[in-house]
């Protein structure tokens, strides 16, 4: 019994630890954020004196910061993304699940080969081929890059499908169903957590990603970035002794609304899988 | 009757069928062959042949108006200089009629697929017309235009559902990729910029100049290439080791039962993942920066003085990011903080799935903590998440983000051959690729660094791709 006991001690003081360690920059990012300094605190963790008087700065707009213009434009490119991508999922999803067809595992094999391949790779391509085509420094040219090939990523929801039971859609046949109808009415209502899942998802892409708005937007003109890029702008050596501060007010503000969504979508995940498990 | 046809998928079965639709089809899908909608108009589809005639004549004035511009010019990549001359018409000064030869190898590429799919359609619709001479003689119902489009709700949904996700997958990946390899024969930079500088095929010197060869300006690439490549396939070995082993034992330590509060220990995890990288590893830029706060904290405790002492570093401040050696062990471990919540997440929904009756005889047969974790749950762990091992790796081989945040601006190399090569030596091949596409618009090497990506990819692509698809050992865990 008081093996356990110690055991149980130093597991909990582990993690605490663990989680103390993984916390700091976090914990760094809300505090610089009620700094009343412009740049780097250097000399302390914490600031030497507390203000909020930063996050007033960002929401009103300069000549570098136009943050609420970023926010509103990547919430602009996450909500056709979504649309977008959540359509090409589910439609891919239910074809290589429920439906049963010649072309089928080679497609599969395809997708799975492409889906090893970083997109990376074929960015500059598509960088080029958006440039000719006067697409780079667009909002367009970037909800393509996110939506186009997003149908790849049909793996998990394909996992949910195949756990709905293959009954209910021979009963719906029986009843004179096609299935545009089977799919509309018997598949995807019963798939409420893994559509939750993949909205989320996929509305969280442009949001947390850097590279390809950075490829697409670098050149243009700062109304048009989108949160990554504009950040990232203030922290250029010219501009972090004034903008340092903002900064992290900025970090502060998409991480929140950002982080409680990706919290949710953990939890519709697993809720997802779960159930799917009960159902098979 | 016989179905002469094959009902199998694949390229031989494909083309045995044309053979056999034209060696066997009467008069009208012979006369298919020309004019598509021939045999649909004989057994009444009138706007079904209707649509094939528009499509092939479609085809035919996209060639003559559009692939006919570019294709001609395939092989040189033009050859008319833009210049801008004096109109005696309008007394302007005007552009001349100039070649861009990004244009043409672009709209070149593009009519070669748009060409390529056509055949395929023409081959295909001359199977389908012999498919539906085979129906009319066996006396079956042969479908009027209303029928084919219930179709495409019914038993043919899959074409409905698939065809924008799958065309988008390939206007964005495939194509693409074609592209990239087109360039790397070229000499696409900055001072052969189209519209106002021609470009041209260059055959293999691009790669040459990769590998050590080509004249004395090019001559760091092939040293820069080599330092990054290894030092790309170290980081992502460590970033992938370092990351899978410490996610499983963090998912162990917090699904064990004796830890309390599990679900917010979790939360606290997920949300150092939830920050975006561009707002965390920026920060830990900044952090770690040579007049940064970790360096402050340092050089109070003494570390900074300690290190001077034993001759570690010369400067006054640790160069955390900002010199060799440092910036790369730096690299690897903030990418611990960074992945191991991921690789936690993942482990611990294996770790839910792992079958509950092997730890329980294991119990049963007074196996310690230490031997499960060695003989049941890693076995079961690797064997889950093995392949998703390899992608991992190639993953970090494109770990853009990063490298890119962690150093961009911050590390300035000071070994001249390598700032010859625009690299540095903390650049992964990604890092690289993308600083000469977007600062330097050296294009024709930055595609050959691609194809050189895409080549190491591939390698452990297909490692990974042939022990997903066989080696069939899902019966052991079920």
């Amino acid at each position: 019994m008081k093996k356990k006991t110690v055991r149980t001690i130093l597991f909990n003081v582990l993690i605490a630890a663990l989680a103390i360690f993984w916390i700091i920059p976090i914990v760094w990012l809300l505090c610089t954020s009620f700094s009343a300094y412009d740049g780097m605190n250097v000399s302390t963790f914490f600031p030497e004196t507390w203000s909020a008087v930063h996050y007033a700065k960002i929401l009103q707009s300069d000549s570098v910061n136009q943050f609420v213009t970023w926010f509103w434009n990547t919430f602009k490119i996450a909500c056709f993304t979504c649309l977008i991508s959540t359509f090409f999922v589910l439609m891919v999803a239910y074809a290589t699940s429920v439906m049963r067809f010649k072309m089928r595992k080679p497609l599969m094999n395809i997708a799975v080969i492409l889906n090893l391949f970083p997109g990376m790779l074929a960015m500059i391509a598509v960088y080029f081929t958006l440039k000719t085509f006067n697409l780079t420094n667009s909002h367009i040219g970037l909800i393509m890059v996110y939506s186009a090939s997003s149908g790849l990523g049909y793996l998990i929801a394909k996992g949910f499908f195949d756990t709905v039971p293959r009954a209910l859609c021979e009963a719906a046949r029986l009843d004179g169903c096609n299935e545009a109808r089977i799919f509309l009415t018997v598949v995807v209502p019963m798939s409420k957590p893994i559509i939750v899942y993949t909205v989320i998802s996929s509305f969280l892409t442009p949001w947390m990603d850097f590279v390809y708005s950075k490829m697409i937007l670098n050149a243009g003109i700062a109304e048009n970035y989108t949160v990554a890029v504009g950040l990232y702008r203030m922290l250029d050596k010219s501009l972090i002794n004034t903008y340092f501060t903002q900064f992290c007010c900025g970090g502060v503000l998409v991480s929140i609304p950002i982080s409680i969504l990706y919290i949710i979508m953990q939890k519709f995940y697993v809720e997802g899988i779960t159930n799917g498990a009960v159902k098979g | 009757m016989e179905n002469p046809l094959s009902e199998k998928f694949g390229i031989g079965p494909f083309f045995s069928n044309f053979g056999t639709a034209v060696a066997r089809g009467d008069w009208s899908v012979k006369l298919s062959l020309l004019w598509m909608g021939a045999g649909y108009a004989r057994r009444k589809q009138y706007v079904k042949a209707l649509i094939m005639t528009a499509l092939e004549v479609g085809a035919v004035l996209f060639t003559i108006f559009f692939a006919m511009q570019y294709v001609p010019k395939f092989g040189t990549l033009g050859t008319v200089q833009a210049e801008q001359v004096f109109n005696m018409e309008t007394m302007k000064t005007e552009w001349n009629d100039y070649d861009n030869s990004f244009m043409i190898l672009l709209f070149s590429l593009f009519s070669f697929v748009v060409w390529f799919a056509f055949i395929a359609v023409w081959m295909k619709n001359v199977v389908n017309v012999y498919r539906l001479q085979l129906r009319a003689e066996a006396g079956q119902h042969v479908n009027t235009f209303v029928e084919d489009l219930r179709s495409y709700l019914d038993e043919k949904f899959h074409i409905t559902l698939l065809t924008l996700p799958v065309l988008g997958a390939a206007v964005f990946t495939v194509v693409p990729i074609l592209l990239l390899i087109l360039v790397a024969f070229t000499n696409y930079d900055q001072q052969h910029m189209p519209p106002t500088n021609l470009f041209s095929w260059v055959g293999l010197s691009n790669f040459i100049t990769l590998l050590g060869g080509g004249d004395s300006l090019t001559m760091g690439f092939g040293y820069a290439f080599v330092r990054i490549l290894g030092w790309t396939l170290v980081w992502s070995l460590f970033a992938t080791l370092t990351t899978y082993i410490g996610g499983i034992l963090m998912s162990l330590l917090l699904n064990s039962k004796l830890v309390r509060a599990r679900k917010l220990w979790r939360t606290l995890f997920m949300v150092t993942i939830a920050v975006p990288q561009f707002v965390s590893l920026l920060l830990m830029r900044n952090f770690f920066s040579n007049t940064g706060i970790a360096n402050t904290i340092c050089a109070n405790i003494g570390l900074t003085g300690f290190l001077r002492d034993v001759g570690a570093i010369s400067t006054t401040y640790i160069p955390f990011l900002s010199a060799p050696g440092w910036a790369h062990v730096m690299i690897i471990l903030i990418n611990i903080w960074i992945g191991i919540p991921y690789q936690m997440l993942i482990a611990t929904g294996v770790l839910m799935n792992l079958p509950a009756d092997q730890l329980e005889s294991a119990r049963i047969d007074g196996a310690n903590p230490y031997q499960t974790f060695r003989h049941i749950t890693m076995p079961y762990m690797l064997f889950v998440t093995g392949p998703a091992l390899v992608t991992d790796f190639v993953k970090n081989i494109n770990n853009f983000n990063v490298i890119y945040l962690l150093t961009e601006d911050v590390y300035t190399t000071t070994n001249q051959v390598m700032a010859n090569a625009q690299a540095k030596e903390v650049d992964l091949l990604v890092t690289w690729l993308f600083r000469l596409t977007q600062d330097y618009y050296n294009y024709k090497m930055a595609s050959v660094i691609g194809i050189m990506v895409f080549i190491v990819c591939a390698v452990f692509t297909l490692i990974a791709f042939n022990r997903m698809t066989k080696g069939d050992k899902e019966g052991v865990y079920q």
